[in-house]
Protein backbone atom coordinates (compact mmCIF):
# COMPACT_ATOMS: atom_id res chain seq x y z
CA UNK A 1 0.00 0.00 0.00
CA UNK A 2 1.28 3.50 -1.07
CA UNK A 3 1.53 6.12 1.49
CA UNK A 4 0.19 8.77 -0.73
CA UNK A 5 -3.68 6.96 -1.16
CA UNK A 6 -5.90 9.61 -0.89
CA UNK A 7 -8.08 8.14 1.67
CA UNK A 8 -5.04 7.94 3.66
CA UNK A 9 -4.64 11.49 3.61
CA UNK A 10 -8.39 12.19 4.10
CA UNK A 11 -8.02 10.38 7.53
CA UNK A 12 -4.90 12.04 8.12
CA UNK A 13 -6.13 15.52 8.35
CA UNK A 14 -9.40 14.60 9.93
CA UNK A 15 -6.98 13.19 12.89
CA UNK A 16 -4.66 16.35 12.69
CA UNK A 17 -8.01 18.77 12.34
CA UNK A 18 -9.38 16.50 15.96
CA UNK A 19 -6.14 17.04 17.43
CA UNK A 20 -6.30 21.26 16.60
CA UNK A 21 -9.81 21.35 18.38
CA UNK A 22 -8.35 20.09 21.48
CA UNK A 23 -6.55 23.26 22.25
CA UNK A 24 -8.90 25.54 20.26
CA UNK A 25 -11.69 28.09 22.16
CA UNK A 26 -15.03 27.11 23.09
CA UNK A 27 -17.92 28.80 23.65
CA UNK A 28 -19.18 31.09 26.69
CA UNK A 29 -21.24 28.75 29.01
CA UNK A 30 -24.16 30.66 29.77
CA UNK A 31 -25.29 31.76 33.31
CA UNK A 32 -26.57 28.12 35.65
CA UNK A 33 -29.09 30.50 37.13
CA UNK A 34 -31.15 30.81 33.69
CA UNK A 35 -32.68 27.62 33.19
CA UNK A 36 -34.04 28.67 29.74
CA UNK A 37 -30.51 29.98 28.71
CA UNK A 38 -29.01 25.99 30.03
CA UNK A 39 -31.47 24.33 27.97
CA UNK A 40 -30.88 26.28 24.85
CA UNK A 41 -26.95 25.92 25.04
CA UNK A 42 -27.19 21.70 25.53
CA UNK A 43 -29.93 21.87 22.48
CA UNK A 44 -27.50 24.06 20.50
CA UNK A 45 -25.28 21.31 21.08
CA UNK A 46 -21.93 23.38 19.81
CA UNK A 47 -19.20 24.17 22.53
CA UNK A 48 -16.72 24.34 19.73
CA UNK A 49 -19.11 26.99 17.94
CA UNK A 50 -16.30 29.79 17.56
CA UNK A 51 -13.68 27.65 16.05
CA UNK A 52 -16.65 26.08 13.99
CA UNK A 53 -17.38 29.38 12.60
CA UNK A 54 -14.02 30.50 11.76
CA UNK A 55 -13.92 26.62 9.75
CA UNK A 56 -16.75 27.50 8.10
CA UNK A 57 -15.83 30.74 7.24
CA UNK A 58 -12.81 29.51 5.75
CA UNK A 59 -15.05 26.59 3.73
CA UNK A 60 -17.26 29.03 2.49
CA UNK A 61 -13.59 31.09 1.25
CA UNK A 62 -13.05 27.98 -0.54
CA UNK A 63 -16.10 27.04 -2.03
CA UNK A 64 -16.79 30.83 -3.41
CA UNK A 65 -13.60 31.18 -5.22
CA UNK A 66 -13.40 27.39 -6.22
CA UNK A 67 -16.07 24.79 -5.94
CA UNK A 68 -19.20 26.79 -6.78
CA UNK A 69 -17.72 28.39 -10.09
CA UNK A 70 -16.51 24.78 -10.72
CA UNK A 71 -19.12 23.65 -10.05
CA UNK A 72 -21.39 26.04 -12.13
CA UNK A 73 -19.54 25.69 -15.21
CA UNK A 74 -20.29 21.89 -14.56
CA UNK A 75 -23.73 22.57 -14.55
CA UNK A 76 -23.94 24.97 -17.39
CA UNK A 77 -22.04 22.98 -20.30
CA UNK A 78 -22.45 19.52 -19.18
CA UNK A 79 -25.75 18.30 -20.61
CA UNK A 80 -28.21 17.13 -18.15
CA UNK A 81 -28.18 13.63 -18.98
CA UNK A 82 -24.48 13.40 -18.96
CA UNK A 83 -24.84 14.61 -15.45
CA UNK A 84 -27.43 12.18 -14.56
CA UNK A 85 -25.02 9.71 -15.73
CA UNK A 86 -22.19 10.58 -14.11
CA UNK A 87 -24.38 11.05 -10.90
CA UNK A 88 -25.64 7.30 -11.37
CA UNK A 89 -21.94 6.03 -12.11
CA UNK A 90 -20.68 7.24 -8.59
CA UNK A 91 -23.64 6.44 -6.95
CA UNK A 92 -23.13 2.95 -8.15
CA UNK A 93 -19.36 2.94 -6.89
CA UNK A 94 -20.44 4.09 -3.77
CA UNK A 95 -23.40 0.78 -3.42
CA UNK A 96 -20.44 -1.63 -1.70
CA UNK A 97 -20.12 0.39 1.17
CA UNK A 98 -24.00 0.98 1.55
CA UNK A 99 -24.27 -2.81 1.29
CA UNK A 100 -21.95 -3.00 3.85
CA UNK A 101 -24.14 -0.51 6.15
CA UNK A 102 -27.33 -2.15 5.50
CA UNK A 103 -26.33 -5.54 6.86
CA UNK A 104 -23.97 -3.80 9.44
CA UNK A 105 -27.61 -2.31 10.47
CA UNK A 106 -29.14 -6.06 10.01
CA UNK A 107 -31.70 -4.40 7.62
CA UNK A 108 -32.38 -7.39 5.07
CA UNK A 109 -34.65 -5.73 3.33
CA UNK A 110 -32.73 -2.95 2.40
CA UNK A 111 -29.22 -5.00 1.61
CA UNK A 112 -31.01 -7.06 -0.88
CA UNK A 113 -32.14 -4.05 -2.77
CA UNK A 114 -28.53 -2.88 -2.74
CA UNK A 115 -27.66 -6.42 -4.05
CA UNK A 116 -30.03 -6.42 -6.70
CA UNK A 117 -29.11 -2.24 -7.50
CA UNK A 118 -25.50 -3.27 -7.87
CA UNK A 119 -26.24 -6.15 -10.09
CA UNK A 120 -29.05 -4.62 -12.31
CA UNK A 121 -27.19 -1.43 -12.62
CA UNK A 122 -23.55 -2.92 -13.26
CA UNK A 123 -24.83 -4.76 -15.93
CA UNK A 124 -28.10 -3.64 -17.37
CA UNK A 125 -26.94 -0.19 -16.24
CA UNK A 126 -23.60 -0.82 -17.92
CA UNK A 127 -21.34 0.06 -15.21
CA UNK A 128 -23.85 1.75 -13.47
CA UNK A 129 -24.32 4.73 -15.83
CA UNK A 130 -28.14 4.26 -15.88
CA UNK A 131 -29.59 4.07 -12.86
CA UNK A 132 -31.83 0.72 -14.34
CA UNK A 133 -32.89 -0.58 -11.14
CA UNK A 134 -34.90 2.27 -10.04
CA UNK A 135 -36.86 2.24 -13.54
CA UNK A 136 -37.91 -1.58 -12.18
CA UNK A 137 -39.52 -0.23 -8.73
CA UNK A 138 -35.83 -0.33 -6.40
CA UNK A 139 -35.04 3.28 -5.68
CA UNK A 140 -31.52 4.44 -4.72
CA UNK A 141 -30.93 4.63 -0.71
CA UNK A 142 -28.15 6.14 0.92
CA UNK A 143 -26.68 4.56 3.75
CA UNK A 144 -22.67 5.36 5.54
CA UNK A 145 -20.53 4.14 9.06
CA UNK A 146 -22.29 7.31 10.82
CA UNK A 147 -25.83 6.21 10.41
CA UNK A 148 -24.82 3.24 11.37
CA UNK A 149 -23.00 4.15 14.74
CA UNK A 150 -26.39 5.84 15.13
CA UNK A 151 -28.53 2.58 14.63
CA UNK A 152 -26.23 0.95 17.07
CA UNK A 153 -26.92 3.76 19.86
CA UNK A 154 -23.76 5.77 19.59
CA UNK A 155 -24.61 9.44 20.42
CA UNK A 156 -23.76 12.41 17.80
CA UNK A 157 -21.93 14.12 19.74
CA UNK A 158 -21.23 17.79 19.42
CA UNK A 159 -21.88 19.60 16.14
CA UNK A 160 -18.17 19.98 14.44
CA UNK A 161 -17.56 21.83 11.05
CA UNK A 162 -14.46 19.62 9.64
CA UNK A 163 -12.33 21.70 7.22
CA UNK A 164 -13.33 21.00 3.27
CA UNK A 165 -15.81 17.83 4.40
CA UNK A 166 -18.26 20.29 6.55
CA UNK A 167 -20.80 20.04 8.68
CA UNK A 168 -20.38 16.79 11.05
CA UNK A 169 -20.22 15.29 14.35
CA UNK A 170 -17.77 12.88 15.95
CA UNK A 171 -19.38 9.94 15.38
CA UNK A 172 -19.90 10.59 12.07
CA UNK A 173 -16.27 12.02 11.23
CA UNK A 174 -15.49 8.36 12.49
CA UNK A 175 -18.11 7.15 10.20
CA UNK A 176 -16.70 9.09 7.19
CA UNK A 177 -13.24 7.53 7.95
CA UNK A 178 -14.53 4.19 7.96
CA UNK A 179 -16.30 4.76 4.86
CA UNK A 180 -13.18 6.09 3.31
CA UNK A 181 -10.84 2.85 4.55
CA UNK A 182 -13.91 0.50 3.72
CA UNK A 183 -14.24 1.36 0.02
CA UNK A 184 -13.53 -1.18 -2.08
CA UNK A 185 -12.73 1.38 -5.16
CA UNK A 186 -10.05 3.34 -2.94
CA UNK A 187 -8.15 0.25 -1.71
CA UNK A 188 -8.01 -1.30 -5.49
CA UNK A 189 -6.57 2.36 -6.42
CA UNK A 190 -4.03 2.37 -3.57
CA UNK A 191 -3.41 -1.12 -3.74
CA UNK A 192 -2.80 -0.85 -7.53
CA UNK A 193 -0.29 2.15 -7.28
CA UNK A 194 -3.17 4.36 -9.09
CA UNK A 195 -4.06 6.55 -6.15
CA UNK A 196 -5.39 9.23 -9.18
CA UNK A 197 -8.40 7.07 -10.08
CA UNK A 198 -9.34 7.89 -6.15
CA UNK A 199 -8.84 11.34 -6.20
CA UNK A 200 -10.27 11.73 -9.45
CA UNK A 201 -13.37 9.91 -8.34
CA UNK A 202 -13.48 12.35 -5.12
CA UNK A 203 -13.28 15.34 -7.19
CA UNK A 204 -15.95 13.96 -9.32
CA UNK A 205 -17.97 12.90 -6.38
CA UNK A 206 -17.19 16.48 -4.53
CA UNK A 207 -18.67 18.46 -7.93
CA UNK A 208 -22.37 16.10 -8.46
CA UNK A 209 -22.78 16.86 -4.71
CA UNK A 210 -22.26 20.44 -5.18
CA UNK A 211 -24.22 20.39 -8.20
CA UNK A 212 -27.32 18.51 -6.20
CA UNK A 213 -27.37 21.25 -3.37
CA UNK A 214 -26.65 24.21 -5.10
CA UNK A 215 -30.30 25.67 -5.57
CA UNK A 216 -31.21 24.67 -2.17
CA UNK A 217 -27.88 26.30 -0.53
CA UNK A 218 -28.16 29.45 -2.53
CA UNK A 219 -31.51 29.72 -1.26
CA UNK A 220 -30.46 29.29 2.42
CA UNK A 221 -27.66 31.50 2.02
CA UNK A 222 -29.80 34.15 0.47
CA UNK A 223 -33.21 33.98 3.02
CA UNK A 224 -30.94 33.15 6.08
CA UNK A 225 -29.82 35.41 8.76
CA UNK A 226 -26.94 33.24 10.14
CA UNK A 227 -26.06 30.77 7.40
CA UNK A 228 -24.13 29.02 10.15
CA UNK A 229 -27.00 28.57 11.97
CA UNK A 230 -29.13 27.39 9.57
CA UNK A 231 -26.39 24.77 8.22
CA UNK A 232 -26.28 23.21 11.31
CA UNK A 233 -29.63 22.64 11.97
CA UNK A 234 -30.12 21.74 8.32
CA UNK A 235 -27.37 19.04 8.94
CA UNK A 236 -28.85 17.68 11.62
CA UNK A 237 -32.14 17.45 10.30
CA UNK A 238 -31.21 15.79 7.51
CA UNK A 239 -28.58 13.04 9.36
CA UNK A 240 -31.67 12.60 11.73
CA UNK A 241 -34.05 11.74 8.66
CA UNK A 242 -31.34 9.47 7.17
CA UNK A 243 -30.62 7.24 10.48
CA UNK A 244 -34.62 6.73 10.55
CA UNK A 245 -34.42 5.97 6.86
CA UNK A 246 -36.85 9.14 6.61
CA UNK A 247 -39.35 7.19 8.99
CA UNK A 248 -39.16 9.54 11.91
CA UNK A 249 -41.13 13.02 10.97
CA UNK A 250 -40.07 14.81 14.08
CA UNK A 251 -42.29 16.76 16.45
CA UNK A 252 -43.52 20.23 15.69
CA UNK A 253 -44.24 22.62 19.01
CA UNK A 254 -46.63 25.13 16.64
CA UNK A 255 -49.21 23.29 16.19
CA UNK A 256 -50.15 23.04 19.91
CA UNK A 257 -51.05 26.95 20.52
CA UNK A 258 -52.81 27.22 17.00
CA UNK A 259 -55.17 30.00 16.49
CA UNK A 260 -57.33 29.62 14.36
CA UNK A 261 -58.46 32.44 12.68
CA UNK A 262 -60.25 33.17 9.67
CA UNK A 263 -58.55 35.01 6.59
CA UNK A 264 -57.97 38.45 8.26
CA UNK A 265 -60.82 41.59 6.36
CA UNK A 266 -58.31 43.78 6.16
CA UNK A 267 -55.90 41.49 4.08
CA UNK A 268 -56.18 43.23 0.67
CA UNK A 269 -55.44 46.85 2.20
CA UNK A 270 -52.72 44.93 3.87
CA UNK A 271 -51.60 44.16 0.51
CA UNK A 272 -51.61 46.81 -1.24
CA UNK A 273 -50.25 48.87 1.20
CA UNK A 274 -46.93 46.40 1.52
CA UNK A 275 -46.77 46.53 -2.40
CA UNK B 1 -56.20 16.32 -15.28
CA UNK B 2 -57.29 12.42 -15.55
CA UNK B 3 -54.55 11.21 -13.71
CA UNK B 4 -54.82 13.43 -10.93
CA UNK B 5 -58.72 12.58 -10.69
CA UNK B 6 -57.75 9.19 -10.87
CA UNK B 7 -54.88 9.69 -7.53
CA UNK B 8 -57.26 12.06 -5.33
CA UNK B 9 -59.79 8.95 -6.08
CA UNK B 10 -57.69 6.21 -4.67
CA UNK B 11 -56.26 8.59 -2.11
CA UNK B 12 -60.35 8.81 -0.90
CA UNK B 13 -60.85 5.29 -1.11
CA UNK B 14 -57.21 4.70 0.78
CA UNK B 15 -58.35 7.18 3.44
CA UNK B 16 -62.26 6.08 3.71
CA UNK B 17 -60.87 2.32 4.40
CA UNK B 18 -58.22 3.23 6.95
CA UNK B 19 -61.44 4.94 8.43
CA UNK B 20 -62.79 1.65 9.59
CA UNK B 21 -59.60 1.43 11.84
CA UNK B 22 -59.25 4.34 13.28
CA UNK B 23 -61.98 6.82 14.40
CA UNK B 24 -64.09 8.74 12.28
CA UNK B 25 -63.25 12.10 12.98
CA UNK B 26 -59.13 11.43 12.60
CA UNK B 27 -60.62 9.69 9.47
CA UNK B 28 -62.30 13.20 8.48
CA UNK B 29 -59.42 14.98 9.54
CA UNK B 30 -57.21 12.99 7.44
CA UNK B 31 -59.27 13.19 4.40
CA UNK B 32 -59.70 17.11 4.90
CA UNK B 33 -56.40 17.67 5.23
CA UNK B 34 -55.24 15.58 1.65
CA UNK B 35 -57.72 18.00 -0.17
CA UNK B 36 -56.60 20.83 1.84
CA UNK B 37 -52.97 20.73 0.66
CA UNK B 38 -54.29 19.63 -2.79
CA UNK B 39 -56.12 22.69 -3.26
CA UNK B 40 -53.47 24.94 -1.81
CA UNK B 41 -50.96 22.76 -4.76
CA UNK B 42 -54.28 23.80 -6.99
CA UNK B 43 -54.03 27.30 -5.88
CA UNK B 44 -50.51 28.01 -6.08
CA UNK B 45 -50.16 26.52 -9.90
CA UNK B 46 -52.75 28.66 -10.76
CA UNK B 47 -51.52 32.19 -9.40
CA UNK B 48 -47.72 31.06 -9.45
CA UNK B 49 -46.54 29.09 -12.26
CA UNK B 50 -47.93 31.78 -15.27
CA UNK B 51 -44.98 32.62 -16.67
CA UNK B 52 -45.97 35.87 -18.25
CA UNK B 53 -46.91 36.84 -14.73
CA UNK B 54 -44.38 39.93 -13.45
CA UNK B 55 -42.47 39.02 -10.32
CA UNK B 56 -44.46 41.62 -7.64
CA UNK B 57 -47.48 40.70 -9.11
CA UNK B 58 -46.41 36.90 -7.75
CA UNK B 59 -45.10 38.07 -4.62
CA UNK B 60 -48.67 39.30 -3.95
CA UNK B 61 -50.15 36.43 -5.06
CA UNK B 62 -48.24 34.34 -2.80
CA UNK B 63 -48.61 36.86 0.14
CA UNK B 64 -52.07 36.07 -0.12
CA UNK B 65 -52.06 32.56 -0.41
CA UNK B 66 -49.76 32.21 2.50
CA UNK B 67 -51.95 34.22 4.90
CA UNK B 68 -54.85 32.37 4.13
CA UNK B 69 -53.13 29.05 4.42
CA UNK B 70 -50.37 29.27 6.84
CA UNK B 71 -50.99 29.91 10.18
CA UNK B 72 -48.89 32.11 10.27
CA UNK B 73 -48.74 34.03 13.60
CA UNK B 74 -48.22 30.25 15.43
CA UNK B 75 -45.22 29.86 13.04
CA UNK B 76 -43.68 33.36 14.06
CA UNK B 77 -44.36 32.27 17.92
CA UNK B 78 -42.83 29.07 17.23
CA UNK B 79 -39.47 30.41 15.52
CA UNK B 80 -39.13 32.99 17.94
CA UNK B 81 -39.22 30.66 20.62
CA UNK B 82 -38.62 31.45 24.36
CA UNK B 83 -37.84 35.10 23.56
CA UNK B 84 -41.41 35.65 22.14
CA UNK B 85 -42.65 36.26 26.03
CA UNK B 86 -39.86 38.44 26.63
CA UNK B 87 -40.52 40.71 23.44
CA UNK B 88 -43.01 43.82 24.05
CA UNK B 89 -46.71 43.71 22.34
CA UNK B 90 -45.33 46.32 20.00
CA UNK B 91 -42.01 44.40 19.01
CA UNK B 92 -44.34 40.64 18.54
CA UNK B 93 -46.29 42.99 16.26
CA UNK B 94 -43.55 44.17 14.41
CA UNK B 95 -41.82 40.96 14.45
CA UNK B 96 -44.56 39.06 13.14
CA UNK B 97 -45.14 41.58 10.08
CA UNK B 98 -41.23 41.20 9.35
CA UNK B 99 -41.25 37.62 9.32
CA UNK B 100 -44.03 37.22 6.78
CA UNK B 101 -42.31 39.85 4.24
CA UNK B 102 -38.95 37.53 4.72
CA UNK B 103 -41.19 34.10 4.29
CA UNK B 104 -43.19 35.73 1.25
CA UNK B 105 -39.81 36.84 -0.65
CA UNK B 106 -37.87 34.38 0.42
CA UNK B 107 -40.21 31.45 -0.18
CA UNK B 108 -42.57 32.49 -3.32
CA UNK B 109 -39.33 31.58 -6.25
CA UNK B 110 -39.07 28.26 -4.50
CA UNK B 111 -42.83 27.65 -3.95
CA UNK B 112 -43.58 28.64 -7.55
CA UNK B 113 -41.01 26.21 -8.98
CA UNK B 114 -42.75 23.39 -6.60
CA UNK B 115 -45.94 24.53 -7.96
CA UNK B 116 -44.87 24.09 -11.45
CA UNK B 117 -43.76 20.30 -11.17
CA UNK B 118 -46.75 17.67 -10.38
CA UNK B 119 -46.72 17.18 -6.23
CA UNK B 120 -48.17 13.35 -5.78
CA UNK B 121 -49.94 13.24 -2.12
CA UNK B 122 -48.96 9.98 -0.73
CA UNK B 123 -50.78 9.63 2.77
CA UNK B 124 -51.79 11.27 5.98
CA UNK B 125 -50.96 10.63 9.28
CA UNK B 126 -53.01 11.56 12.94
CA UNK B 127 -50.22 13.45 14.62
CA UNK B 128 -53.01 14.24 17.70
CA UNK B 129 -56.40 15.93 18.30
CA UNK B 130 -55.10 18.90 16.04
CA UNK B 131 -52.58 18.02 14.32
CA UNK B 132 -52.39 16.10 10.91
CA UNK B 133 -49.18 14.63 8.70
CA UNK B 134 -49.73 14.61 4.86
CA UNK B 135 -47.01 12.80 3.03
CA UNK B 136 -45.88 13.72 -0.34
CA UNK B 137 -43.49 13.87 -3.36
CA UNK B 138 -42.33 16.03 -5.84
CA UNK B 139 -41.48 13.70 -8.99
CA UNK B 140 -38.58 14.99 -10.55
CA UNK B 141 -37.79 14.62 -14.41
CA UNK B 142 -35.05 12.33 -15.40
CA UNK B 143 -35.23 9.88 -13.26
CA UNK B 144 -33.96 11.35 -9.99
CA UNK B 145 -35.10 10.50 -6.90
CA UNK B 146 -38.85 12.48 -6.07
CA UNK B 147 -38.46 14.56 -3.11
CA UNK B 148 -39.99 14.15 -0.26
CA UNK B 149 -42.37 17.08 1.30
CA UNK B 150 -44.42 16.40 4.39
CA UNK B 151 -47.07 18.93 5.42
CA UNK B 152 -47.69 19.66 8.89
CA UNK B 153 -51.45 20.79 9.19
CA UNK B 154 -53.33 21.94 12.23
CA UNK B 155 -57.17 21.91 12.43
CA UNK B 156 -59.85 22.85 14.90
CA UNK B 157 -62.28 20.32 12.90
CA UNK B 158 -63.17 23.16 10.11
CA UNK B 159 -60.43 25.29 9.59
CA UNK B 160 -57.14 24.29 8.12
CA UNK B 161 -54.26 25.89 8.19
CA UNK B 162 -50.26 24.52 7.41
CA UNK B 163 -47.67 24.74 10.63
CA UNK B 164 -44.62 23.81 8.89
CA UNK B 165 -43.15 22.28 5.63
CA UNK B 166 -40.47 19.24 5.95
CA UNK B 167 -38.27 19.22 2.61
CA UNK B 168 -36.05 15.58 2.84
CA UNK B 169 -36.63 15.62 6.81
CA UNK B 170 -35.74 19.63 7.21
CA UNK B 171 -38.60 21.33 8.57
CA UNK B 172 -38.76 25.03 7.85
CA UNK B 173 -39.87 26.18 11.07
CA UNK B 174 -37.22 23.97 12.92
CA UNK B 175 -34.20 25.49 10.88
CA UNK B 176 -35.80 29.27 11.40
CA UNK B 177 -36.05 28.87 14.84
CA UNK B 178 -31.99 27.99 14.83
CA UNK B 179 -31.51 30.77 12.77
CA UNK B 180 -33.81 33.49 14.48
CA UNK B 181 -32.34 31.99 17.69
CA UNK B 182 -28.76 32.33 17.11
CA UNK B 183 -29.08 36.32 15.77
CA UNK B 184 -31.41 37.00 19.41
CA UNK B 185 -28.05 35.11 21.38
CA UNK B 186 -25.58 38.07 19.34
CA UNK B 187 -27.56 40.45 20.19
CA UNK B 188 -27.67 39.90 24.03
CA UNK B 189 -31.08 37.77 24.15
CA UNK B 190 -32.85 41.39 22.50
CA UNK B 191 -35.76 40.69 19.95
CA UNK B 192 -35.23 44.34 18.73
CA UNK B 193 -32.07 43.22 17.47
CA UNK B 194 -33.28 40.39 15.38
CA UNK B 195 -35.76 42.40 13.92
CA UNK B 196 -33.02 44.79 13.03
CA UNK B 197 -31.65 42.20 11.31
CA UNK B 198 -35.10 41.32 9.64
CA UNK B 199 -35.37 44.43 8.42
CA UNK B 200 -31.75 45.02 6.82
CA UNK B 201 -32.71 41.39 5.22
CA UNK B 202 -36.17 42.08 3.47
CA UNK B 203 -34.89 45.30 2.31
CA UNK B 204 -31.95 43.95 0.70
CA UNK B 205 -34.16 40.40 -0.53
CA UNK B 206 -36.81 43.33 -1.89
CA UNK B 207 -34.02 45.40 -3.80
CA UNK B 208 -32.90 42.39 -4.92
CA UNK B 209 -36.04 41.06 -6.30
CA UNK B 210 -36.95 44.39 -8.31
CA UNK B 211 -33.69 44.67 -10.36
Amino acid sequence: MTNDSPHRFAVGSILVFCGLLLVSGCANMPDPADGDAVAEYIQTNDPLEPTNRQVFAVNQGLDSALLKPITEVYRDTVPATARQGIQNFLANLRTPVVLLNDILQGDLDRTIETLARFLVNSTVGIFGLADAAAELGVPAHAEDFGQTLAVWGVPSGPFLMLPVFGPSNPRDTVGLVVDLLTDPFNRWASNSGQPQAAYSRAGAETVDRRAQNIELLNEVEKSSLDFYAAIRSLYRQRRAHGISNGLDVPEIQAGKDVEFTDRPKFIDEEVSRRE
Amino acid sequence: MLKRFALTGALVICVVGMGFATSARADANEENSLQFIQSVADKAIQSLTAKDTPKPERVKQFRILFNENFAVKSIGKFVLGRYWGRASEAEQNEYLGLFEDLMVVSYVDRFSSYAGESLVLKDARTENETTITVFSEIKRPGGTKPIQINWRVGTNGTIYKILDVAVEGASMSTTLKSDFGSIVRQKDGKVSGLIDELKKKTASLTEEMQK
